[in-house]
């Protein structure tokens, strides 16, 4: 069984195959309904997945090094009531003391991921604990929607000025800066080094502690900066806000093709992935299916990607 | 150690600490976290992770729910129910060991997937509803007594003495031991690496569903969103406890001390007037402390 595990993890496969997925799905659901090729559900469709992309980009740093980030739902929560409660005050700084806790969030897990050698799952699994204790006593346990006097603040995350929705806008920005930081930063050559193999990537040399406290507050900021743009679109702020896009975001990241195990990867890969869970998401509207349940096919879409995508060669014993 | 100092210090805070009425509510706060930490505790032992366990007790509290007598539809199974219910806990116990094993999936991704797949299919299968149980088996485990204390601490504690018997008396219990002491030195000594993996993981799925079945009784409804926070509360009694991440070293006797650490510190938090929402931070950070004051961590040269 582990043999047929092995072939369908080939190389060619492994690269192409997420987009193939993509186009094949478009297809599918395009000739089941024909309502979803016309531009404006396009637009839809790419606004619905911007924040999950963004979500998923923090991510991809830390999982191109190997490790896993379970507290990004709770630190996009978090940046919503943050917003939602100091964006009457502070007008536009909002965002940037949102997303700047994001990042100290991220260098705080980072810390204690590196320096006191806790696994990453588990560091952020408790560091997500943290995040979400403080929104709910920030928040006082409820969700704070934003007065309309306060909205005007938010027409960079909701406006539509070229026909273009700005959601679209940011998503793209945060796809190029994301491209830029991993293809030609020195950060983004030592993550892919660190995850090919660390014991290498050390012994010539790289910082690995710094490389993964640099990722984790990658993952830190722009799991805010999601926050930041979700609580625009829905006009609120609460500590629950983000909590069903963590399953969505890991699984966008490894079936785009980046590998659970570190090393390969790219922003490209995660956001065909994002695109493909966005489709099959509203696939699975069309055709009826739960919104909760939905999870379950989430769920077998992660096992199913992580086991073709996964380099069994890099891990004797699976743990 | 630090379960006793943590007694005495919120005795001295708040003497109705010690009262017996309180010893009965911290036995009930402690019963389902025991039951999870004891499945949990078998995997961490092998040095793996399992995060579906609010996938199987939501699974199970609502697969009971429906079949027992309730209050949305006919059905009245009683006894048999719950004999289905452990056999869902099971098997979805068995689908973690056999996907992590045979599609060599590490333990945390398979069972991030499987969390998610039981909460879904508990969600499709209530549409959003909770039901009513009014089965009196049921309701008597966290409403009847016996020696003062509700059935369901009884039933709890004999799931720790089956827990301790596997733990000590059988080959399972042994070779879980082995391959969280050294897997290549396990395997080469003859035994099925796989087989025990596959067993530790159907084993923790049936404790989660005796987890689902008393959170059934606790509540006295089935809904899917009665899982919530359990995962963090389960990982962090077994590793305030003292079992290592690391696998090998450890016992469900130590998961009891954890789960009364966090128990009884929740408790104290309560009589202090502490918010709710404060504990989850709280739990958060013991997480790290116990995990970065654990033995094994030193001879790991790469962490992940």
């Amino acid at each position: 069984m582990s043999g047929l595990a092995d072939r369908i993890g080939t190389d060619r496969l492994r690269q192409w195959l997420p987009l193939v997925t993509l186009i094949v799905l478009v297809i599918i659901v395009g000739t089941m309904q024909p309502v979803f090729l016309q531009p404006s559900t396009l637009l839809q469709l790419a606004s619905d997945t911007a924040v999950l992309f963004i979500l998923a980009t923090g991510v991809t740093f830390v999982i191109m090094l190997g490790g896993i980030d379970l507290s990004i739902q709770s630190m996009a929560s978090l940046a919503s009531v943050i917003v939602a409660l100091t964006v009457a005050r502070l007008g536009y700084g909002a965002f940037a003391l949102a997303i700047g806790i994001g990042v100290l969030a991220g260098l705080l897990s980072g810390l204690a991921h590196v320096r006191l050698k806790i696994p990453s799952f588990i560091a952020t699994l408790a560091s997500g604990g943290v995040l979400y204790s403080s929104a709910l006593v920030i928040s006082g346990e409820r969700s704070i929607t934003l007065p309309d006097t306060e909205r005007a603040y938010q027409t960079w995350i909701t406006g539509t000025p070229f026909g273009i929705p700005n959601v679209i806008i940011i998503g793209l920005v945060v796809l190029l800066v994301a491209h830029l930081l991993q293809s030609h930063t020195r950060f983004g050559r030592y993550s892919a080094a660190i995850g090919a193999g660390e014991p290498a990537a050390y012994a010539s040399g790289v910082k690995v502690s710094r490389q993964k406290i640099l990722a984790f507050m990658l993952s830190g900021g722009f799991a805010a900066l999601a926050g930041v743009v979700l609580a625009g679109r829905l006009a609120s702020g609460s500590p629950t806000l983000a909590a069903e896009l963590l399953l969505p975001s890991i699984a966008a990241v490894v079936v785009g093709g980046t590998a659970i195990t570190g090393g390969v990867g790219s922003i490209w890969r995660t956001l065909v992935g994002a695109l493909i869970i966005s489709v099959v998401r509203i696939g699975m509207t069309f055709l009826g299916v739960n919104i909760f349940a939905q999870n379950i096919v989430f769920g077998v879409v992660l096992i199913v990607a992580v086991a073709t995508t996964i380099d069994r060669s890099k891990i004797p014993i699976v743990k | 150690m630090v379960l006793v100092l943590l007694c005495v210090i919120i005795t001295i805070i708040n003497p109705n600490f010690l009262s017996f009425s309180n010893f009965v509510r911290i036995s009930q706060a402690a019963m389902i976290p025991l039951v999870l930490g004891l499945g949990a505790t078998f995997i961490i032992l092998m040095g793996s992770i399992d995060l579906s366990v609010e996938g199987g007790l939501t699974l199970s509290t609502v697969i009971l729910s429906m079949l027992v007598l309730n209050g949305a539809n006919s059905n009245d199974l009683g006894l048999l129910a719950v004999l289905i219910v452990l056999a869902v806990g099971a098997g979805l116990g068995l689908v973690n060991g056999v996907i992590h094993v045979h599609l060599k999936v590490p333990s945390f991704m398979t069972t991030l997937g499987v969390w998610f797949i039981g909460v879904g299919a508990a969600n499709a299968l209530l549409g959003g509803m909770a039901i009513r149980i009014n089965d009196p088996f049921i309701r008597g485990l966290a409403i009847e007594r016996f020696l003062g204390f509700p059935r369901g601490v009884w039933l709890a504690l004999g799931c720790l003495v089956v827990a301790l018997v596997i733990q000590n008396y059988t080959r399972l219990g042994r070779y879980i031991y082995a391959l969280g002491g050294g897997e290549e030195l396990a395997a080469l000594s003859g035994i099925s690496v796989a087989r025990v993996r596959i067993m530790a993981f159907t084993l923790a799925g049936i404790f989660y569903a005796i987890g689902g079945i008393l959170a059934a009784a606790q509540l006295g409804l089935g809904n899917a969103q009665i899982g919530n926070g359990r995962l963090f509360t389960t990982v962090t009694a077994v590793v305030v406890g003292g079992t290592a991440l690391s696998g090998g070293h450890g016992s469900v006797l130590q998961t009891l001390v954890g789960v009364l650490i966090v128990v009884v510190l929740s408790n104290g938090m309560v009589l202090m007037g502490v918010p709710p929402s404060v504990q989850i931070g709280v739990q958060g950070l013991m997480i790290i402390a116990a995990v970065a004051l654990s033995i094994d961590r030193k001879l790991m040269r790469i962490v992940k």
